[in-house]
């Protein structure tokens, strides 16, 4: 929507039907370095749920745009986009006609330059997937919001994060918020980090729908009138795209898209950089987030190692063990990617039993620790329990998978 | 936010269901202030129990209906209205203290 002056993002009191005085909310905010704003500014303590989490996040990270298709349970975090847009904190935000549409969409904002935000769930996310997939290949800087649910038939809303394991080998990054918290600070984080020059890709950060979004929990924020530095889309290692004079073909290289021998190597090239990037990405994350991963109990014999919603059961799990006299070590993997290798084979070096506890199907932690630990690690790894299509996961469920498994492995 | 004094323990809703639980202690008795997720999110809402703790040490409790501040579970739709009872329940708790302190031994 253009305002009176043709511009497409410069928004005024007149436009917007505001009074004469009004100032876009992001026009008041100060520009904070991220490390500033991650690790030094004072915090205030609230107990929102995690759709609000999301909101304050994006309050906080300068977004440009966001486009966005609504679906259960996402919608309720693009309603609060809507009230920053309002408010004059997200500069451009429209709903796109579908997944596809918003996806595609989505990209050739980044490719312009701007700070791109768009947020889905489960089955939005499959609809989307080809435009999704094509966004690390065009190294657009993205941040999607991914309010995991069911994705298969029978039809259902409830959380479930099998969809994170469709974007595992696509060259996202791909964090997983435990709880609101996470959700307030991996997106600001992931924003940072997928913007630096040696990794400019797009960045998803899923969290478990509902158990986080639809619920309350304390969440640590912090002042409101600080905001990350802007996007400098020429800072990236691809420039961005001048729209004045856009290309007649808007692929990155088209030789690339030519069917012979150097197309193939330099398409092969291409993925080996997008791939080395994701690896690139996790000194950042590393200093955003204080690491990959968080480790409790070290040194313990039986471990679990969990992501997402099942690391706060976990959580209370060893605690509960821990009364009990028993000492049971956690890894939380914050960014699956990229995949916190080496922290895992530290944090359980000594381990005699690790259990992979996760609310989906198909096991894709316990497949990817797996994949990391075979021939480096003398644990014995069971993959367990899983809940999925809604179910939960009661903290009592892993303290009897930890009974057995001890009896199992002496 | 609510209130922190006496807060014992904060964690995940151990049922699994999402959301958090927290856990006040007054001496042996505390409350038990569980916030979940609702598909409707201005139907969240906290649901409270008066607990007995069983152990000096650890988080484990009753429920405990047999007070005089409830004999079922309590809803608040709102954090002020749940810190004016949290408020008093902690009251109430010491004063019940004292009058425990004054029974006799039975053991």
């Amino acid at each position: 929507m253009a305002n009176v002056k043709g511009s497409s993002v410069c928004r005024t009191a007149v436009d917007e039907g505001k009074p004469a005085d009004w100032i876009p909310g992001g026009e008041k905010q100060t520009v904070v370095d991220p490390m500033k704003m991650f690790h030094e500014l004072p915090r205030e303590k609230l107990f929102i749920t995690g759709s609000e989490a999301a909101r304050e996040s994006m309050r906080r990270a300068n977004i440009d745009i966001a486009i966005a298709y609504p679906i259960t349970p996402q919608s309720e975090s693009m309603q609060q986009a809507g009230y920053l847009y309002d408010e004059g904190y997200i500069k451009e935000y429209y709903r796109a006609e579908e997944e596809i549409g918003t996806f595609s969409a989505i990209s050739g904002a980044s490719r312009a330059g701007v700070r791109s935000l768009t947020a889905t769930s489960g089955p939005g996310l499959m609809r989307g997937m080809e435009a999704i997939s094509s966004w690390p290949g065009a190294r657009t800087p993205i941040i999607m919001l991914n309010m995991c649910r069911v994705i298969n038939t029978p039809l259902a809303i409830q959380p479930d994060n099998i969809e994170m394991s469709f974007m595992l080998n696509t060259g996202i990054l791909l964090l997983h918020a435990e709880n609101q918290q996470d959700f307030y600070d991996y997106p600001l984080a992931a924003i940072c980090a997928s913007e630096q020059v040696d990794v400019t890709l797009p960045a998803v950060v899923s969290v478990d729908g509902f158990f986080c979004t639809h619920a309350r929990g304390p969440v640590e924020i912090t002042p409101e009138e600080y905001k990350l530095p802007p996007r400098d889309g020429w800072r990236s290692a691809v420039p961005a795209m001048d729209n004045e004079n856009p290309p007649a073909r808007i692929s990155r290289d088209a030789p690339i898209q030519k069917s012979n021998f150097i197309s193939y190597h330099m398409h092969s090239s291409w993925q080996q950089e997008v791939f080395a990037a994701v690896e690139r990405s996790a000194k950042y994350f590393r200093d955003y987030l204080g690491g990959l991963v968080e480790v409790v109990n070290p040194g313990a014999e039986d471990f679990i190692i969990a992501s997402g919603c099942a690391v706060s059961q976990a959580r209370e799990a060893i605690r509960q063990e821990g009364e009990n006299g028993r000492k049971v070590g956690l890894v939380k993997v914050k960014t699956i990617r990229p995949f916190p290798t080496e922290e895992i084979l530290d944090a359980v070096k000594g381990a005699k039993r690790i259990l992979i506890p996760e609310f989906n199907q198909a096991g894709w932690l316990h497949k990817e620790v797996c994949s990391v630990l075979y021939g480096r690690c003398n644990a014995v790894i069971k993959d367990g329990p899983r809940v999925f299509g809604g179910m939960t996961m009661p903290t009592e469920m892993i303290l009897e998978w930890l009974e057995e498994f001890r009896k199992e492995v002496k | 936010m609510i209130i922190q004094d006496n807060l014992f323990l904060t964690r995940a809703n151990p049922s699994g269901q999402g959301g958090f639980q927290f856990l006040y202690r007054v001496n042996d008795y505390g409350l038990s202030a569980l916030s979940g997720p609702q598909e409707e999110i201005s139907m969240i809402h906290w649901e409270v129990e008066i607990i007995k703790f069983t152990d000096s040490k650890t988080a484990g409790f009753e429920t405990c209906h047999t007070t005089e501040l409830a004999n079922k579970t309590l809803k608040f739709y709102t954090d002020k209205s749940l810190n004016e009872f949290i408020q008093k329940a902690f009251q109430y708790f010491e004063e019940l203290n004292s009058l425990e302190k004054m029974l006799p031994d039975e053991t």
